[in-house]
C-alpha cells in the first residue's frame, strides 16, 4: 500500500522503558493512557478526568530538538496513540531506579506534596519535566506555570510548590540525563523519515511525512479527520464519542511546524504547538506572551498547535482574536492549490469556516508591529491559569504622536465567531489618548459591533461591560505608560513581595 | 536507642509517600482480577417520568458486549431494610434501588448497564441503548414555598426543624442595632481526583469489592442487605482513597451496579465513573439559602440570633444538614431562633462534603456578623471577642477544651489585621483595590466505637490493623505515630494496614473522628498488647526472663525495662519462642458528650486584591490559628489546613453547579466549566496551631483537623472583598460577574 511518499510503514515505533516498541494493530482512536493502564497494565498514570483538565495522566515526551533530547509533559488522556511514534515515553513508574526514588519524588516526599496520591504521578512528572528543563534558577511563577494543569484537591499546592522549589535547586542531574547519548541515539534510529499508515481504507491512523503526501493522502480521503495536537479532538473521542475512523496525523510532516521569524513578519506552521512558537508570539508583543503563558496548560501547549486552534473556529479560541487584531494572513492548501485569506474572513459562522473538504492550514503570518504601532490584548476568566476565557480583547492601534491613526480591535467571546470590530475601529480614529472623553464613541460603537449572548459563563450584560473596560484598561495604558500597575501581569511583581 | 521515644507530635513524612510518588498505590478501579470485565452504565435524561421502553438490540448484538441490563431483565434484589447510620446516610425516605422498576427519580438515573469485554467495547454499546420516556411533573427549581420541616428521623439526628431560646424576634425588634439579610451557597460537587470505581468479583455467594470508600466496613453492611446475603460473605478492600470530602461516606447505587453486573455475568466487572457521571451518580453539597438576622446592643453585645435554611434534598431520599449548629452556639447571645426547611427536587441525593453543614450555616452567619460590625462601626475580630461564648449554651455544658481567643490573637497578630482601615474601598495597591476579612472557624468534634489490632513479629516490628481507610489526610502516617509511642518504639518499626473488611472494625472515615476514634483504638491495642506480653513474661519459666517479671513492667527504647537493661521486643520474642503475638484494642466514646461539648476551632484572615475593572478576586494571603487539641503530626495536620483553605477560595470564588431548570441537571458537569482553584490561584497559606490537649475527649487529647479547615474560610474571603469593593455579595460563589454587575 502507498500513501504518497516513497516509503511506507505499517506500524508505530517508540521508545519505553529502553526498548523500541512497535505497534502495529491498534484502533485509531485508542489514547494513550488507555494503552498504558489497560494494555500494557502500567496503572500508575491515572486519569481524573479524560478531558486535559486535571494532568493526571500526564506522561512525558522526549524527543530529539537541536540535538539534545527534549521532555514535554502531555495528558495522555487526550492524545491518541499513534501520536507518541518517534518518542521516548516517560511515566511515573519510571523515575526512581534501584529503590532510589528521583529528585523531584523524594521532594515531594519530604515536603509532603502528597495526600490522597491521586492527582500526584501526574504532578511528579510535570515536575519531572520542570527538573530537566528549566532555567535555573526555577522561580515561584515556574512553578506555577508548570503546574497549571494539574488540580490537586487535597494538599492546597503549596506544598507542592515548596517541593518543587527544593528539587531544583540545584542544576538537573537523573539518570535520565547520564542516558541521553543512549536515549538519543534510539530516538533517531527510529527517525526514519517515512509515511506511516496503520489500517486500511475505511479505518486507518496514517501519518504522513511531507507535505505532498498530506495532500495527495487527505484529497483521497477529504473526510479523515486531520488531528495536530488532538486537544482537541481527544474530547471528541472521550466526552463526544465520535466515531473517528480515519485519521490523519499531521506530527510527522516536516516542515509543516516551521517557525520563520523574519524581520518584517513571522511565519508559523500549522502544526507548531504552543510552546513552540510561544517565544516568537512573545517576541511580537509582550503581552502576546502573557496570552499564551496562560493559554490551557503546559500539557495542552505542548500538544496543542497554532493550526488547530485557529482550524477549530471555536468563538472562545484565544489566538484568533490577538492575530486578527494583529492583521494576520491564513495560508491553506488542498492538492497543489495554495491560496491566502485574511485570518478575520476564514471564520464563516459558528463553528463554520472557510475550509474546503479535503483543505489544511498551512500556516499564518503576521507582519511585526512598527514605530508606532501599539498593541494589548488580555484575557478575562474567572480561574487565573487554564481557564476558558469569558471575554478576550486584542487592539492594534497605529498612534501618531499622541493619536489614533488606524485601528485594528477583534473579540473572543463577543459573537458566534471570534470577529472583528469594524465600527469601534472607525471611532477610535483620530482619538487623542490625552482627551478620556473623546474615547467614549469608541466604546458605545462596540455596542454596534457585538451583540452578545447570555450563556452559563458569562451574561450579555457583563460580557459588554468588560468588553468596554477592556478597551479602555488598553487606551488608559498606552495614555500612561503604566501596564504593571493595572495588571495582573505586572503585579506578580509586587505579589511577590507581599509575601 | 536510649532516649525515649517521642514519636507524636514530630512532623512525621508520610509513610505511604515513597508509594504514591512512584505511581505504586493501588486504587479501586487498578486491581487484577482473572477475567475482568468493563461496565459502562447509561443514565436518565430526564428528571422526572417513567421509562416506557428502552431498546437494547442494538447494544446486545454490539462486539464484545456480555450483557444489557436494565430494569426489565436485571434480578430482583432484596434490599432489605436496614438502620440508617446518622453519619452517612439520608435520614428520611428509601434509597435509590436500582432497576427495579421504570420510574425516573433524576436526570442522571442509573437506566442501563452494559457489560463488555473491553472498556471501549461497553462505552460504545452503552451509546446504542435507547430509551423511551413519558415525563412526568417534577421539581427542578428551588421554590422555597415548597420548604417544608425535616421528619422526625432528621429531627433525632440533630437536624430539628424548629429550635429558640428566649424570644428571638422581640429582641431582634428591640436591638439598638440590626441587620436582616438573605444567602445563596451554591451546589458544590466534591470532585475529588479519583473518581469513583469499583469492581466485583463473586466467587459462589462470596463477593469481594475493591471500591472506593471511607467506610469498608458499611459498604459491606450496605451490600449484604441489598443482596439480602451474610454480611461475612462480602469482603471489601480499600487501601488507598484518591480523595474524597464525604463523597465515598455511604455506598452509593453504582456499587450495587457493578456487584449486579458481576453477578449477571458471572465474572469479575469494573466499573469507573466518568467524570460527568460524578456530577450525578453521587452526592453533592445541596444548594441552601439562607436568612440571618442579627440584633446587638449599641456596645456590640448580641441580643439576638436568627439564622434560618432552606435546604435542597432529593424527592426520594431526605438528607438533611447539621447548618445551623453554628447559629446556636458559636456566639453567646440570650435569643437565638433557627429554622429549617428543605426542598424536595428531582435531584440525586445531597450528602456531606467538607465540613457539612457548618461550612454553610458558617458562610451565613460569619458574613452577616461582619455586616452587623459594619453597621456597628465596630472591628469585626472586637465583635467577635465581645460576645464569646464560654459555655456551649445549645447545649448548656461547659467545652472540654476552648482556646478561640487564642486563635483569635495569633492569627490578627501574624496577619497584621492592626493595619487595616476600616473604611471599605480604602485599601489600595497598584490600581487593584485590597481588602482585609475575617472569620470565625468551627467544627463540633465526636467520636465512635472503633477497634484495632496489634501484632508484635517475632523480627520485633509491630503491624497495626484496622478496617478503616486512608482518603488522604495521612491516617498510615498518624496511626504509625501513635503506636510507635504506645508501644516504644521507632516509627519505622511499625507497620500500618487499612481499609480491609477482614480487619478489625473501624467506624466511618469522615466527619474528623478518626484520630480521636480510631487512634485511641490503635492505642488500646498497643496498650494491651504490652499487658498481654507482660503476663506472658511472668509465667515463662525462661530464667532469662525471671529479672524482668518484679513490679509494673516498663516498656521503652523498643522493649522491656529491668535491672540489667532493655530487653527488646526481638529478644522477648526469641526468648518466649513466638513467631507473633495479637492484642484487640477497643474504643468507645464514654460520657464525656454528657459532661461536655467539644468543638475544634479556629480564626481565619484573608486578603483579597479586586481588578476594579473586571470584577476578578485573587487572594495574595489567608492567615489561620486553630486550636486541634493536641497536634500528633504538625505535617499532616498543616497539610490539612492548608488544603481546607484552597477549598474554602473555590467555595468563596468559584464553585458552583449551573444548574439547569429545564433538565434538572448541571450543566457543567466537568472540570473545565466546574472551576476549582489552580496552583496559581493560591499564594500564601499561614497556619499556626495554638497549643492545647483535651483529655476531657478522649485519652489521645486530640479533636480533629479536617473539617474545621474549610470552615469560615469562605465567610473570611467574602468579608474581604466587601472590605475592598464596598459591595457586599451574598450570593456565593462570589463571581467576578456579581461583584461587577452586582
Ligand atoms: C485543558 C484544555 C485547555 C485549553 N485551553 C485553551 C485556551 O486557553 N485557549 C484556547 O484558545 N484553547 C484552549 N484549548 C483548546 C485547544 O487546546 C486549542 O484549540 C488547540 O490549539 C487545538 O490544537 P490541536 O493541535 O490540539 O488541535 P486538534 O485537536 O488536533 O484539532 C482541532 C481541529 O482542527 C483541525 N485541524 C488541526 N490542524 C489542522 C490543519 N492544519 N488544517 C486543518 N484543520 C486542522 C482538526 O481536524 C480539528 O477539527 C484547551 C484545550 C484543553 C483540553
Ligand atoms: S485524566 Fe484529567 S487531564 Fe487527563
Ligand atoms: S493529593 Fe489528593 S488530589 Fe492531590
Amino acid at each position: 500500500m502507498r500513501a504518497g511518499g516513497d516509503i511506507m510503514r505499517q506500524a508505530i515505533r517508540f521508545r519505553r522503558r529502553g526498548r523500541i516498541v512497535e505497534v502495529r494493530d491498534f484502533s485509531p482512536r485508542t489514547l494513550l493512557l488507555d494503552y498504558l493502564r489497560l494494555t500494557e497494565r502500567s496503572v500508575g498514570t491515572k486519569e481524573g478526568c479524560a478531558e486535559g483538565d486535571c494532568g493526571a495522566c500526564t506522561v512525558a515526551l522526549g524527543r530529539v530538538r537541536d540535538g539534545r533530547v527534549v521532555y514535554e509533559p502531555v495528558n495522555a488522556c487526550i492524545l491518541l496513540l499513534g501520536q507518541v511514534d518517534g518518542a521516548d515515553v516517560v511515566s511515573v513508574e519510571d523515575l526512581a531506579a534501584d529503590g532510589v526514588l528521583h529528585p523531584v519524588q523524594a521532594a515531594m516526599v519530604e515536603h509532603h506534596g502528597s495526600q490522597c496520591g491521586f492527582c500526584t504521578p501526574g504532578i511528579v512528572m510535570s515536575l519531572y519535566t520542570l527538573y530537566r528543563e528549566a532555567e535555573r534558577p526555577v522561580t515561584r511563577e515556574a512553578v506555577n506555570d508548570c503546574l497549571a494543569g494539574n488540580l490537586c484537591r487535597c494538599t492546597g499546592y503549596r506544598p507542592i510548590v515548596d517541593a518543587a522549589l527544593a528539587a531544583c535547586e540545584g542544576p538537573p542531574a537523573d539518570r535520565f540525563l547520564a542516558e541521553s547519548e543512549t536515549i538519543r541515539a534510539d530516538l533517531e534510529g527510529i527517525a526514519d523519515g517515512a509515511d506511516i499508515f496503520v489500517g486500511d481504507d475505511t479505518r486507518f491512523f496514517a501519518a504522513p511525512a511531507s507535505e505532498d503526501a498530506l495532500a495527495a493522502l487527505y484529497a483521497r480521503h477529504p473526510d479523515a479527520t486531520l488531528v495536530a495536537g488532538c486537544t482537541d479532538v481527544g474530547l471528541w473521542i472521550t466526552k463526544g464519542m465520535a466515531a473517528i475512523d480515519k485519521v490523519i496525523w499531521l506530527g510527522r510532516v516536516a516542515g509543516l511546524d516551521a517557525i520563520e521569524a523574519g524581520p518584517e513578519a513571522l511565519t508559523i506552521g500549522a502544526t507548531a504547538t504552543h510552546s513552540a512558537a510561544h517565544a516568537s508570539l512573545g517576541a511580537l508583543d509582550p503581552d502576546m506572551g502573557e496570552l499564551m503563558r496562560r493559554f490551557g496548560s503546559v500539557q495542552v501547549r505542548a500538544s496543542g498547535t497554532v493550526g488547530g486552534n485557529i482550524a477549530n473556529g471555536s468563538p472562545i479560541g484565544d489566538l484568533a482574536p490577538a492575530l486578527i487584531a494583529l492583521g494576520a494572513a491564513l495560508e491553506l492548501r488542498k492538492g497543489d492549490r495554495v491560496r491566502a485569506l485574511p485570518l478575520e474572513e476564514f471564520f464563516l459562522a459558528y463553528r463554520k469556516q472557510d475550509r474546503e473538504p479535503g483543505e489544511f492550514v498551512r500556516r499564518v503570518s503576521v507582519n511585526r508591529l512598527g514605530a508606532g504601532d501599539a498593541f494589548r490584548c488580555f484575557k478575562v476568566s474567572k480561574r487565573f491559569d487554564e481557564d476558558i476565557s469569558a471575554v478576550m480583547g486584542a487592539f492594534r492601534l497605529a498612534l501618531v504622536g499622541r493619536r489614533i491613526a488606524s485601528a485594528r480591535v477583534a473579540y473572543g467571546g463577543m459573537a458566534a465567531t471570534p470577529k472583528r470590530a469594524p465600527e469601534t475601529e472607525a471611532m477610535l480614529v483620530g482619538v487623542s489618548l490625552d482627551d478620556p472623553a473623546s474615547w467614549e464613541p469608541a466604546f458605545a460603537a462596540l455596542a454596534a459591533d457585538f451583540q452578545p449572548l447570555d450563556d452559563h459563563r458569562a451574561s450579555a450584560a457583563y460580557r459588554r461591560t468588560v468588553a468596554r473596560n477592556l478597551l479602555a484598561k488598553a487606551l488608559h495604558e498606552l495614555a500612561t505608560g503604566r501596564t504593571d500597575e493595572t495588571r495582573l501581569v505586572g503585579e506578580r511583581p509586587a505579589l511577590q513581595a507581599a509575601e | 536507642m536510649n532516649v525515649p521515644l517521642k514519636a507524636i507530635g514530630q512532623p512525621v513524612s508520610r509513610v505511604d509517600g515513597p508509594d504514591k510518588v512512584q505511581g505504586h498505590a493501588r486504587y479501586a478501579a487498578e486491581f487484577d482480577q482473572p477475567d475482568l470485565m468493563h461496565a459502562a452504565m447509561v443514565l436518565s435524561t430526564i428528571p422526572s417520568g417513567t421509562i416506557t421502553a428502552i431498546e437494547t438490540k442494538a447494544a446486545r448484538s454490539a462486539p464484545g458486549v456480555h450483557a444489557v441490563i436494565t430494569h426489565e431483565n436485571a434480578p430482583r434484589l432484596p434490599y432489605a431494610p436496614m438502620a440508617k447510620r446518622p453519619q452517612v446516610d439520608a435520614q428520611g425516605g428509601d434509597q435509590l434501588k436500582v432497576f427495579q422498576d421504570p420510574t425516573i427519580r433524576f436526570n442522571g438515573q442509573p437506566v442501563a448497564v452494559v457489560v463488555a469485554e473491553t472498556l471501549e467495547q461497553a462505552v460504545h454499546a452503552a451509546d446504542l441503548v435507547r430509551v423511551s420516556y413519558e415525563h412526568a411533573d417534577g421539581h427542578t427549581t428551588f421554590d422555597r414555598a415548597r420548604g417544608r420541616a425535616p421528619s422526625r428521623g432528621n429531627e433525632k439526628a440533630g437536624r430539628p426543624a424548629d429550635t429558640e431560646i428566649g424570644d428571638a424576634d422581640a429582641a431582634l425588634k428591640s436591638a439598638a442595632v440590626s441587620i436582616d439579610a438573605n444567602y445563596v451557597q451554591a451546589r458544590e460537587h466534591h470532585n475529588a481526583i479519583e473518581p469513583h470505581a469499583t469492581i466485583a468479583a463473586w466467587d459462589g455467594d462470596h463477593l469481594t469489592l475493591h471500591d472506593k470508600t471511607q467506610w469498608p466496613d458499611n459498604d459491606r453492611d450496605e451490600i449484604a442487605h441489598v443482596f439480602g446475603i451474610k454480611k461475612e460473605n462480602i469482603h471489601v478492600v480499600s487501601p488507598f482513597v484518591g480523595g474524597a470530602f464525604g463523597s465515598a461516606l455511604r455506598t452509593w447505587p453504582h456499587v450495587t451496579v457493578a456487584a449486579l453486573a458481576a453477578r449477571v455475568v458471572q465474572r469479575p466487572v469494573r466499573l469507573e465513573l466518568t467524570r460527568r457521571q460524578c456530577y450525578t451518580s453521587i452526592g453533592f453539597r445541596p444548594h441552601t439559602e439562607q436568612r440571618v438576622a442579627l440584633g446587638a446592643a449599641a456596645d456590640g453585645t448580641l441580643t439576638a440570633i436568627v439564622q434560618e435554611a432552606f435546604g435542597q434534598t432529593a424527592t426520594y431520599e431526605e438528607y438533611a444538614e447539621t447548618t445551623l449548629d453554628p447559629a446556636r452556639n458559636t456566639y453567646a447571645c440570650p435569643n437565638v431562633r433557627t429554622r429549617y426547611r428543605l426542598i424536595e427536587m428531582n435531584t440525586n441525593s445531597p450528602c456531606p462534603m467538607r465540613s457539612p453543614g457548618v461550612a454553610t450555616g458558617m458562610l451565613a452567619l460569619e458574613t452577616a456578623m461582619d455586616e452587623l460590625a459594619v453597621a456597628l462601626r465596630m472591628d469585626p475580630l472586637e465583635l467577635r471577642l465581645k460576645n464569646y461564648a464560654d459555655r456551649d449554651q445549645h447545649k448548656n455544658l461547659p467545652w472540654s477544651s476552648k482556646e478561640l481567643r487564642a486563635c483569635y490573637r495569633v492569627a490578627a497578630e501574624r496577619f497584621g489585621w492592626s493595619e487595616r482601615t476600616p473604611e471599605p474601598r480604602s485599601m489600595r495597591r497598584n490600581g487593584h483595590l485590597i481588602g482585609y476579612g475575617m472569620a470565625t472557624a468551627v467544627y463540633p468534634s465526636h467520636r465512635a466505637k472503633a477497634s484495632a489490632a496489634a501484632t508484635l513479629l517475632r523480627d520485633g516490628t509491630a503491624l497495626i490493623r484496622t478496617a478503616g481507610s486512608d482518603m488522604g489526610p495521612g491516617t498510615y502516617t498518624s496511626m504509625t505515630q501513635v503506636a510507635a509511642e504506645t508501644l516504644g518504639l521507632p516509627v519505622e518499626r511499625v507497620r500500618i494496614e487499612l481499609g480491609d473488611t477482614d480487619m478489625p472494625y473501624a467506624p466511618v472515615h469522615g466527619g474528623s473522628i478518626t484520630m480521636a476514634s480510631v487512634g485511641t483504638a490503635v492505642q488500646a491495642a498497643c496498650q494491651a498488647l504490652l499487658d498481654d506480653l507482660a503476663g506472658v513474661v511472668k509465667a515463662s519459666p525462661d530464667p532469662r526472663l525471671a529479672a524482668f517479671k518484679a513490679g509494673t513492667p516498663e516498656w521503652r527504647d523498643g522493649g522491656l525495662a529491668g535491672p540489667g537493661g532493655v530487653i527488646s521486643f526481638a529478644e522477648l520474642m526469641e526468648g518466649l519462642g513466638f513467631d507473633r503475638i495479637t492484642a484487640e484494642g477497643q474504643s468507645a466514646p464514654g460520657n464525656e458528650s454528657k459532661t461536655h461539648s467539644s468543638a475544634a476551632f479556629g480564626a481565619v484572615f484573608a486578603e483579597v486584591e479586586v481588578d476594579p475593572d473586571f470584577g476578578t478576586v485573587r487572594v495574595p494571603r489567608i492567615v489561620g490559628a486553630y486550636d486541634i487539641g493536641r497536634v500528633v503530626n504538625p505535617k499532616t495536620a498543616r497539610s490539612q489546613c492548608v488544603g481546607g483553605m484552597v477549598q474554602g477560595v473555590g467555595m468563596a470564588l468559584l464553585e458552583q453547579a449551573e444548574w439547569d431548570e429545564r433538565f434538572g441537571r448541571p450543566m457543567n458537569g466537568n472540570l473545565a466549566e466546574y472551576v476549582v482553584p489552580v496552583c496559581a490561584d493560591i499564594r500564601s497559606l499561614d497556619v499556626t496551631f495554638v497549643p492545647g490537649e483535651d483529655t476531657i475527649f478522649n485519652p489521645l487529647g486530640v479533636k480533629g483537623v479536617a473539617e474545621l479547615g474549610l470552615s469560615g474560610v469562605s465567610a473570611a474571603i467574602g468579608n474581604a472583598v466587601y472590605h475592598a469593593t464596598g459591595r457586599r455579595v451574598r450570593e456565593f460563589p462570589i463571581l467576578p460577574e456579581r461583584l461587577l454587575m452586582g
